[in-house]
Formats: structure tokens, C-alpha cells, sequence
């Protein structure tokens, strides 16, 4: 609250104040929310992706480019079909038999739903993180080891040491593993346990890493120092994570993309991409109706 | 489509209401400083005071209630526009209130003094002026309507000449010393119903904000504008 008493006599300062606000504002008006949505150097592109459970469409044509080196958030309600997409650039939906995958995804120039393409090849450049922290019975070394083994690894034991030291330190974990290494991976708390996952899913040497609510099983510490370590890891892979917590997306992505979701007649549910882009732009002032309800909490 | 956040929007919508009812009482002490200067009424000069001080009132409460829901809501979209546009509103309605208040002192401070008719209705006119701004600031803003908002920097043009004009006006009677005070007073009052012009036109500023998501100056544009004529 200025003082009336020493506003008299009036001076410029306060004009001078307002001045460098509106230069503040124009300056973060003229941000990056305002650059266009074109993703000159994308990691994978889905074209015309849509994904059926047997007769039951589960999503509709999605098509999106996905930066090299960005995090991309996939939000929207329950149903909405944000990890059946995210399922789709792994090709995990090929472990659900009655699964069916139309359109196509690009990596690397190349049609991963191609009847060449081995889906194991897909799922080595193109790792995953689960919602639940999924060590195996195994010790944290062997979790870790366990990709490049069956990637099969031909350096020196030494080399599979070093391989698997520093997949940890950039899951941001080794010093608190470094001594206990030949420990079970289940000694470990549910947040070592879901770093470990990770260094067990960049220790292949992925180029994208897809989350599925990697957080949402972890408590709040647990659930920032994911988020911290993933602003680290996306200066060497592409991220695309999947999350129902709009301040987790909104935190921590570069761009986001919100799903919703179509009811017909019979009560069949067929998610639908409805609006992509910066996630400063969709948090704060989004295209479209039904982002906007959404984000406001005016939805159901 | 169900708000599933009905607690929030009804704070939200609760600081809307005492916004607007800050705009209604900083219009209202407007009319009653500019009277109480060109009247000499000084009963009407305490009112401004007393008036002012309900709005700092309000200030302080919407101020602990924004920080409150921005801490414990964190809104998004629409919600988040508005947010900022009631903290930005609370600030400047408070500045207008104050602004209020100088008049108020000047009228005071003029008592009894000799004035120069002609300066008395410049300064007159300049708060019937600048009283129908706000208004419109407020209205524009209670019906998000950016098109009426965007009508305030030419509203505001006039203000800004006779303001200018004043400094001739006080010069020419430098021969008078008496006149000549309250002169000195009458252009002080007139640059703060220009400061309160002004005010209005950023609250026009926000107000496109929260509806179009967009930050346009107004000022910026009308340069812009009279170079591309030009």
C-alpha cells in the first residue's frame, strides 16, 4: 500500500515503476508460449494413431510429433486413452492379445509397427517406467545389469560395471546404492526402487524413456526428486510421461497434450487428442473449450 | 459439465465481489475529491479519507485471501488469468484510492485561496472524464467484454491534453502569487486524475488479458497505430 502522506508532491517515479512492469510484461508476452507448434526435430510422430481392445476403440486418430530432447506430458481424464497412447510407442500394446493398433508410429524414419520392425529392438531405444516401482528379485547390480545383458553385452565385466555405475548416478541414485550393490533391489525404498527402474530403463541406451504416472505411488520427496532428476535425464532422452496430476505436468513438461474422452450410445469410451502445445500456453491460456474446463476443474 | 471445484470458485468468484466493490467505492471518492476541491467542502475532503481507508481495508483482505487460495488451489486457465488480474486490480484500485485522497489534501490545502475560474473547470472536467473510465474499466471487467476495454486509451486522450494544457494555464498566472498557489495545487489535482486515467486504462489492459489470454499495451498499440497512419 503506498503512503498518501508521501504522495505529495507527486514525482515520475511511479511512472517510471510502471513503465518497467509493462516492459516486464510485454517481454513475457512475447515468450515462447507464442512459438508455433511445429516440432522441427521429433523424436517419434504418431500419424493417424487409434488402438482397438477386440470391437472396442479405445482411442482415435492421434497424430502428434514428439521434440528430441523435451518432456512431453500426456494429461486428460480416466479413460481418456493417454497410456493406450503412450503404450503404443513400445509397442507394449502387442502384449494384450485382443489389441489392435491402426495408423503408425515413426522413429527414426522408420514405421515401428512395420512387420520387420522386432518389437524388442523398439522397446530397447525406446524404454519405460511404470506407475509401480518393478525391481526384480534380483540385486540392485543385476536390476541394472539385466538390460545390457539381454541387449547382449559383450565388454568386460569391469565395462558392465562401469555401464552400470553410471546408468545409476544418472538415475541420480548411486550414492545412496554405491555400498550395497549386491543388495536385493527390494531393500530399497519406493523411491530408490522407481530410480532404480529408471536406471534400469536408460542403462539399454534408449533414445525416449516413457513414464507411466512414475510418481503417483511415490510420497511427495520421493515425487520431486523424480521430477528434478527428469529435467537431468532430458538432457540425453526424449520423455514422454503420462500423468493424472495436472501440477505434476504443468512442472515439469515441455509441452503437454490433453486427451479426452467420447461416450457413445452403448457406453463405449474412445479417447481423442483434443489440444496440444507448450505447456505455458496450456496451463495458462489454452485454445480450446474443453482443455480450458478441464484445467478448471468444470468437467464430468 | 459438473465444476468440480466449487469451493475454490466460490473464494474466486467471493474475491471477484470484493474487487468490484472496490472499483464502486474508488469511483464514488473520485466524484467526492473533485467536488470537495472545486467546492472547497471540506466535510466532503474527510469523507475521501474515511473512504479511503475502507478500500486499504479491502486491499489488505483480498490480498490475504489471494495468497491464500493461490497457495492452497494453484488454478490453472481461466482461473489463473483471473487471479492475476484481481491481484493486479486490487493494487491499482488501492492507487486509485489514494489518488482520491491527494485531491482530497489539496482541496484542504486550497482552502479560502483564490482560484482561477478558468483552471477550476479544467480540473472538473477532467474528473467527469476520468470517472466514466473507471466505470468502463469495471464494467468491461464484471462482463469480460475486451471490446469495451478496448475503448479506454481513446477515453482517455482528452485527460491526458488538459493535464498537458494545465502547465500554460499556471504559468500565465505567475504575476499573482496567491493565484498561483492554488493553481500550483489545481495542477497537482490534475495530474492526479491523469494518474487515474491511466489506471483505468491498465485495468482495460487486464481485462483483455483475462479474456483473449493475451498482454496487449495500449499505449504501444496507439503509437503503433498513429505511426502506421502517420
Amino acid at each position: 500500500m503506498s503512503d498518501t502522506e508521501t504522495a505529495i508532491p507527486m514525482t515520475d517515479e511511479t511512472e517510471q515503476q510502471i513503465d518497467i512492469t509493462a516492459r516486464l510484461r510485454n517481454a513475457s508476452s512475447t515468450d515462447s508460449s507464442h512459438m508455433p507448434m511445429e516440432i522441427e526435430d521429433a523424436v517419434i510422430e504418431a500419424r493417424g494413431l487409434g488402438v482397438y481392445y477386440g470391437e472396442f476403440r479405445a482411442v482415435r486418430d492421434v497424430s502428434m510429433r514428439f521434440g528430441k530432447n523435451e518432456i512431453t506430458a500426456l494429461i486428460g481424464p480416466s479413460g481418456c486413452g493417454k497410456s493406450t497412447v503412450l503404450r503404443c510407442f513400445n509397442r507394449m500394446n502387442d502384449l494384450i492379445p485382443s489389441a489392435r493398433v491402426e495408423g503408425t508410429v515413426i522413429y527414426n524414419d522408420t514405421n515401428i509397427y512395420a512387420e520387420d520392425i522386432d518389437p524388442v529392438e523398439v522397446r530397447r531405444r525406446v524404454g519405460m517406467v511404470f506407475q509401480k516401482p518393478n525391481p526384480f528379485p534380483k540385486s540392485i547390480f543385476d536390476n541394472v545389469a539385466w538390460g545390457a545383458k539381454i541387449n547382449g553385452f559383450k565388454g568386460s565385466k569391469s565395462d558392465l560395471g562401469d555401464l552400470v555405475e553410471s546408468a545409476i548416478r544418472q538415475a541420480a541414485l548411486w550414492d545412496e546404492v554405491k555400498d550395497k550393490l549386491n543388495e536385493s533391489g527390494y531393500s530399497l525404498s519406493g523411491g530408490q526402487q522407481q530410480r532404480l527402474c529408471i536406471a534400469r530403463a536408460i542403462a539399454t541406451n534408449p533414445d525416449v524413456v516413457l513414464m507411466d504416472e512414475p510418481a503417483s505411488a511415490l510420497d511427495p520427496i520421493a515425487t520431486l526428486r523424480i521430477e528434478e532428476l527428469m529435467q537431468e535425464l532430458k538432457k540425453d532422452y526424449s520423455i514422454i510421461i503420462v500423468t493424472h496430476n495436472m501440477q505434476q505436468a504443468a512442472r515439469v513438461s515441455d509441452r503437454t497434450a490433453f486427451f479426452s474422452v467420447d461416450v457413445n450410445d452403448a457406453g463405449m469410451r474412445t479417447g481423442r487428442l483434443v489440444e496440444y502445445g507448450l505447456t505455458d500456453r496450456i496451463f495458462t491460456a489454452p485454445e480450446n473449450d474443453e482443455t480450458e474446463q478441464y484445467i478448471t476443474g468444470r468437467f464430468g | 459439465m459438473v465444476d468440480q471445484r466449487t469451493h475454490f470458485h466460490a473464494e474466486l468468484e467471493g474475491l471477484e465481489q470484493s474487487i468490484h466493490e472496490m472499483g464502486d467505492r474508488a469511483h464514488e471518492l473520485i466524484g467526492m475529491a473533485v467536488h470537495a476541491l472545486v467546492t472547497g467542502d471540506l466535510d466532503a475532503a474527510g469523507r475521501v479519507r474515511e473512504g479511503d481507508h475502507v478500500i486499504d481495508q479491502l486491499y489488505l483482505d483480498v490480498h490475504n485471501r489471494w495468497i491464500n487460495l493461490m497457495a492452497r488451489q494453484q488454478p490453472m486457465g481461466a482461473d489463473l488469468r483471473l487471479m492475476s488480474v484481481l491481484l493486479h486490480m486490487n493494487v491499482t484500485l488501492e492507487r486509485t484510492g489514494d489518488q482520491a485522497v491527494n485531491i482530497a489534501k489539496l482541496a484542504a490545502l486550497s482552502h479560502g485561496l483564490p482560484m482561477s475560474s478558468r483552471i477550476v473547470e479544467q480540473v472538473q472536467e477532467m474528473g467527469d472524464l476520468v470517472r466514466p473510465m473507471l466505470r468502463t474499466a469495471i464494467e468491461s471487467f464484471i462482463r469480460r467484454d475486451a471490446d469495451e476495454a478496448r475503448l479506454l486509451p481513446a477515453m482517455d486522450e482528452p485527460v491526458d491534453r488538459i493535464n498537458k494544457s494545465m502547465y500554460r494555464e499556471v504559468v500565465a498566472l505567475g504575476a499573482d502569487p496567491q493565484m498561483l498557489e492554488s493553481a500550483t495545487h489545481m495542477m497537482m489535482a490534475a495530474r492526479a486524475l491523469e494518474r487515474i486515467g491511466d489506471q483505468s486504462v491498465d485495468i482495460g489492459e487486464q481485462v483483455v488479458y483475462l479474456v483473449t489470454g493475451e498482454f496487449h499495451d495500449f499505449n504501444e498499440e496507439a503509437l503503433h497505430d498513429r505511426g502506421s497512419q502517420g
